[in-house]
This record gives C-alpha cells, structure tokens and sequence, in this order.
C-alpha cells in the first residue's frame, strides 16, 4: 500500500508540532484548523508556539504539509488526529467542549474508510462517548513537553493506544503510520489508554512531591538534594531520568488538569485521592519558596528595595506563563520596584504595579538589593556571578533551580539561596 | 483545586481608616493595646464595658445592636480564655457571648466585623499550619472558637475577617500560660526558669504589639477570610528561655523536669501573611523580649 496521509485537526501546541513531526517522518499531512486566520499566519510561518527546533522543521518539510481551514481537505486522509489544546479553569478542569466540536466537524469530513484518533488529553470515558464506528476510532496518549515537542513528537517512546477492541489488529494505514516511528505500540481499552495519560503524569507528581518534600529537608538539616540525586538515579527502581529536580510546584496546566481528574474520578467513584490533594498541597506551598526566600532574607532587612526578577515563564523553552511561580511572586510584590526580563515573555503592567523591563538580565540586576531567577533559561545559566556581583547593589541570589554556577557565587561574595541546598551555607 | 478561597481579600485596596471601632474585649490584654493603638491613630472607638452590655446576658444581643452603627467595624475579642479553664462551662459561656454578637450582627449589619480565634483550632499534629489547613480543634477551647468563627460568618451579611492568633507575648499580658510571660515572670520572681522536658517544643511567639498592628492593617483594608498571626518563626522553649535569661543582669537558672507529655512541635507557612500584607515586617524575637522585658522590669 502507498504511505498514508494523514490529517492534525487543532493547531495549537500538541496539534501543529504532531504535524510537523508527521511531515518529518516522511508522511504527507493535511494540518487543519477551523479557524482561517490561523492557518493563514501558521502557513506564513508565523508560529503560534515556541519550541526549540520547530520553525527549522516545518521550513524544511514544508512540501509535505498542507495547512487548511475546509474540512473538506480531510476526504483525502487515512488518519485523522483530532489534537486541540484543552483550555483549563481556574480550578484545572478541562473545557472539553471545543475537542468535542473538532471531532464532530472532522467526523463529519472523513471517508469511510478514515480512522479518527482523539490525541488531546481527555479523561477517561470520552472516547467511548463519541459517535461513529467505533472499529475506526481511537484514543492515542501524548506525551508532549513544553520545550521539548520535538523532540518527543518525533522520538516517541511507545504508543499507547486506546481501542473499543484491544484484541483486533489496527487498521493497516494505522499501523503502518504508528510503525514508521519504530517504537513499542500498546494496544489497550480506551479507558486504559486514557488512564494511562493520567497515570504518567500522577507519577511524574509523586517523583516531583517527593522531590521538593526532601529537599525542603535538606535546606533545613545540612543536607544536600544535588549530592542525594546522582544516588538514587543509580537505583534501578527509580531510574536515571526519573523526576528529581526540586522545583517551585507544578505549573503549566496539564498536570494540574490530570491531578484534579483524579481528584473527581476519586470523589465521583468513592476512592481516596488523599494523596493527590496532599500533593497539590505541597505544590502550592512550594510555589511560594521564594517569596519566603526573599522576606526572609531581604524584605526583613531592606527598606524600599530593588528586586530583579529574571524570569516569567513557566519554565525554560517557552512561553507560556500557565500557573507561572514567576507571575505568582510578582502577585505578592506589590509594594516594590521590581525589574524584570525575561527571553520570550513580554513583561506586561497586569503582572504588577510597579513593573520595569530590563533590556538584558545583567540591566535587570544593576542597583538591585537581590537577584530571583524564576525561570532557568539557558541565557542566565550563562551569566558569571561576578558580573552579577558587580551589578548588584545587595549580595542576595535567590536561584531556586541553582543556574548560577554555586562555587563562582560563593567566590563573587553572594549569598545564593538554592532549592535543596543548605541554608547554612548560604547565610555562611 | 484553586487555593483561591486561603488567605485574605482586602474589600478596600487602599488602606482607610474606619469611622469607628467597636472593640467588644476591650479589657483585655489585645483589647487594650488595640484601643491604644486606635487612639493613637486617631480612630474613634467604642469598647463597651460589662456595665454597658453584658455579653453572656439573655438580653446582651439586642442591647448590642442597639450601640451598632452600619459604619461601625466591629472587633470580636470577648472570651474567656484558657487559663480559665478548657472545659464545658467556659465553653458554653464563650458560645454565649459569641451568639449574643451574632444576634446584634443580624440585626444591625456593620461595615466589617473582625473575629479573633486562636490556633488552638489546629490540631497539635497538623505538622505546617497554615490557613489552608484543616480545622479540626482537638479540645472545646479550640472547638468553640471555630464555632464562633462559623457564627460570625453566618449572621453577618459584612465581610468577615478571622484572625487566628498563635502564642502572644507582651509586658501587659494578665495570663500566665507556658510562654515568654510566665518565663520572663518566673526569672524575674525566682531567678529560675522551669521547662516542661528540656523545652524541645517548638513554637511561634508573637509580640501582642505586632499582632494590633496586624490588626489595624485588617480593619483599614476591610479585609475578609481567614488569616494565621504567626511569624513564621518557631524556636525551641529552651531557646526561648535562654534568651529571656539573657535580658537579666543576675543568673538565671534554666532547669528542666520529667517530661509529662509526647514532644509536640507548632511551625507556620506565613505566606498567606506575607501576600496579604508584603510590606508588613514582624519584630524579630530579641528586639520583641527585649521591650516586654523593660516593660515589665519598668511597671515592677
């Protein structure tokens, strides 16, 4: 049989790079997306993500991809991945009724031999609710991270497929699609498939939990979290990329949005998400360290201080500033002259009163009482403490993720407040 | 999910002061140096007396809401406390005075109603308190201040705003309660501290000067919600002890006994404070000692 074509309807973030990647694969793509502005600035090459490596790829696949807005393009298809972003509230529960508009207009456009494949995170139980042959539908789990699309889009690990039949062998265009990645393809009920999404995220929290739980530890007894990791990498039961950085809570939407399906899947059915809730919990607290860090260590001793804030995404790679600890800080600063900078966020007078954007982070630091460094970037990584020192009025670091190299601080006379790192040290 | 509903919301942005203070406990160590503090800010106030209302009579509800004007900001610090006993009859006498307030809050809705509890409505086990910790007194004194906290909510129609106190310190303070006052008395009397333990509790001590400025911040934003008065800073009682030792010119002497009871540790995470109020700044503890011990060395 020829290559199948396959069709990525909803192009925002998971949807445009999954097409990308198709191309890249080899595969002719129809990327479609209801709304024509948008199809018409991506086709322009005006992205509306930022992820590392993408525009290079799209330019150089461009042959392969045709970007649309008439659903009537999607007759030509194999596959159709239904694959828009699902927005969140304030209270991380999914507005699942856009992906199910997509599905009905896709549906609605596919020949009758097509296999429709839900890819956005949805909970369990949505797949099977849709209408159409189910012989021809499926739920596919993405494993998308923000900054590293595409990396994973095109390396998958394993494909994890949720079927009304796991028992029958997928249609062959399917297969052949799914094979030309070379990865492990599980087929399971979708339900299971779409538990599984879930499930890799909930570890991924409990990894994280644990994680800032005992660094926090470590901050107050003399230990050390960077010292503890490379241990506990070598044990085969947690692995050598297992979730260990510490961090400022969990932000960016999606784990949030699977912890609270948990949260009411365990309410709705009887079963205990204790621990779940007691996760949330620890992130929101650790999302305040370092507004912690800087009352104590400034904010006590300053008056009318100058804050530098290098950082407003979420994290590194992108631009989104989703739940970003970065605007939550900000949020709690109200009273100080703050300037910020950040590589790709524009800094924006709704984040706070007093708000100054800084050319460079070096700009941001000069005169300051305290550096923070919300956001790891590659760019602070390579700032030197010294010039940081020099800049910097008062000797307070505040780098939860420790991007500024620890032993140049110390030397450059700051006072450097790490995630996992010994307070004592710090204050030494 | 969202922890939106923790911590404060100031009615008021800019900080205003209120027309007037009804502070019902004003005879009380906080009520008395909140009236002072009010005063010196030029805030009128009114703190009726057991003369004017009674607040654990039949008649305490309507004979207070015949005082309360709808621009009033009322200040709830009427209890009795602890050291007069943690059992049912101070529990029923505080519901009393509790409901008595609630009754003139439904008759006469005033412009903001502040309630003081404790933290005695955290449980002892609760590991970091903070606001969004649950509520679960283990004893009536704590039980009945989460009622209180229940009832001021439901009879006011004003926002509310709940205040819950950890440990206060101060020269004035009448109670003689495990804390820096009775260490600082007992070295003062006897020139000897006495520790339960060797004092390995950890716990949060807070100036009562502290805790009014805390408190005015409240009323001027006519802030609403459940706040901690806490510094976020617990030390051991044997540091405490030996820091109040440190404030005498003569030696005192820090003992400790057999202990009596499992070693219980109270930590707070202030941030909810700190996003309330960013500028506000607690007395460190020296500086906060050091001015009870003059106080009271300067009133002996």
């Amino acid at each position: 049989m020829s290559e199948p074509v396959i069709a990525y309807a909803g192009l925002t973030h998971l949807g445009l790079v999954s097409a990308v990647a198709a191309a890249a694969r080899g595969f002719d793509v129809i990327a479609f997306d209801p709304d024509p502005i948008r199809v018409a600035a991506i086709a322009r090459g005006e992205l509306p993500v930022v992820e590392p490596d993408l525009p290079e790829l799209l330019d150089k696949h461009r042959d392969r991809l045709t970007f649309t807005a008439d659903p009537a393009t999607l007759g030509r298809c194999d596959i159709a991945y239904v694959a828009p972003d699902v927005p969140t509230d304030d209270a991380s529960a999914s507005d699942l009724g856009p992906v199910r508009a997509l599905v009905d207009v896709v549906a609605r456009a596919l020949g009758s031999a097509a296999v429709l494949v839900v890819l956005s995170q949805v909970p369990p139980g949505f797949t099977h609710s849709l209408p159409g042959p189910a012989e021809r539908r499926f739920y596919q789990v993405e494993t998308l991270i923000f900054g590293r699309a595409v990396e994973r889009a095109l390396h998958p690990e394993r494909f994890i497929v949720g079927c009304a039949d796991p028992s029958a062998p997928l249609p062959r265009a399917f297969a052949a699609y799914l094979g030309a990645f070379g990865c492990p393809v599980l087929p399971m009920r979708y339900e299971s498939a779409e538990l599984a999404k879930i499930s890799i995220n909930v570890c991924l929290v409990a990894s994280i939990s644990a994680a800032n739980t005992l660094a926090e530890v470590c901050e107050r007894v003399g230990a050390d979290w960077s010292e503890i990791v490379p241990a506990l990498r070598l044990d085969r039961r947690i692995g050598p990329a297992a979730y260990l950085a510490p961090g400022l809570g969990i932000a960016g939407g999606n784990l949030e949005r699977d912890l609270a399906t948990v949260c009411r899947l365990a309410d709705e059915h009887g079963t205990d998400a204790g621990v779940v809730r007691a996760w949330l919990a620890n992130s929101y607290y650790r999302r305040d360290w370092a507004l912690r860090q800087i009352h104590a260590r400034v904010l006590d001793r300053v008056t009318d201080p100058t804050l530098a804030v290098l950082g407003l995404a979420y994290k590194e790679n992108t631009a989104s500033t989703k739940n970003s600890p970065s605007l939550a800080l900000l949020a709690a600063l109200a009273p100080f002259r703050v300037r910020v900078y950040d590589p790709l966020v524009a800094p924006r007078p709704e984040f706070h009163p007093r708000l100054e954007a800084a050319a460079t982070p070096l700009d941001a630091c000069t005169g300051a009482d305290t550096v923070i460094i919300m956001t790891p970037w590659d760019e602070f990584r390579a700032l030197r403490p010294d010039a940081v020192a020099t800049r910097l009025r008062g000797r307070t670091v505040i780098d939860p993720y420790g991007v500024l190299d620890r032993v140049a601080c110390r030397a450059a006379g700051l006072d450097q407040a790490v995630l996992g790192a010994p307070e004592r040290e710090a204050e030494a | 999910m969202s922890r939106g509903g923790v911590g404060l919301r100031h009615q008021s942005p800019e900080p205003t002061d209120p027309a007037r203070v009804v502070v019902l406990g004003g005879r009380g160590f906080v009520g008395g140096v909140l009236l002072g503090a009010l005063k010196h800010a030029g805030i009128p106030a009114l703190a009726p007396t057991r003369l004017d209302v009674d607040l654990a009579a039949t008649d305490a509800g309507d004979r207070l809401a015949a005082m309360l004007k709808p621009t009033d900001s009322v200040v709830l610090l009427a209890a009795l406390t602890p050291d007069k006993g943690r059992g049912v009859g101070p529990f029923v006498a505080n519901i009393a005075i509790g409901a008595a307030t609630a009754r003139a809050l439904e008759q006469v809705t005033p412009a903001h109603v502040v309630y003081f509890s404790s933290d005695a409505v955290y449980p002892m086990d609760a590991g970091r308190v903070s606001e969004a910790s649950c509520a679960e007194p283990p004893d009536l004194y704590g039980m009945m201040h989460l009622a209180r906290e229940t009832m001021m909510e439901a009879a006011s129609r004003a926002p509310v705003a709940v205040l819950r106190p950890t440990l206060l310190f101060g020269a004035g303070d009448t109670h003689n309660s495990y804390g820096p006052n009775r260490l600082r008395r007992a070295a003062h009397k006897e020139g000897r501290i006495t520790l339960f333990g060797e004092g390995e509790e950890m716990r949060d001590h807070v100036p009562v000067d502290d805790v009014v400025a805390l408190t005015l911040l409240v009323l001027r934003h006519r802030s609403s919600g459940v706040l901690n008065l806490a510094s976020g800073r617990s030390i051991s009682y044997a540091e405490l002890a030996g820091k109040i030792a440190a404030q005498f010119e003569r030696p005192i002497e820090i003992v400790g006994t057999p202990r009596q009871s499992p070693i219980t540790h109270r930590h707070f995470d202030v941030t909810a404070l700190q996003r309330a109020f960013p500028a506000f700044r607690f007395t460190p503890l020296d500086e906060g000692l050091a001015k009870a011990h003059r106080e009271m060395i300067g009133s002996a």
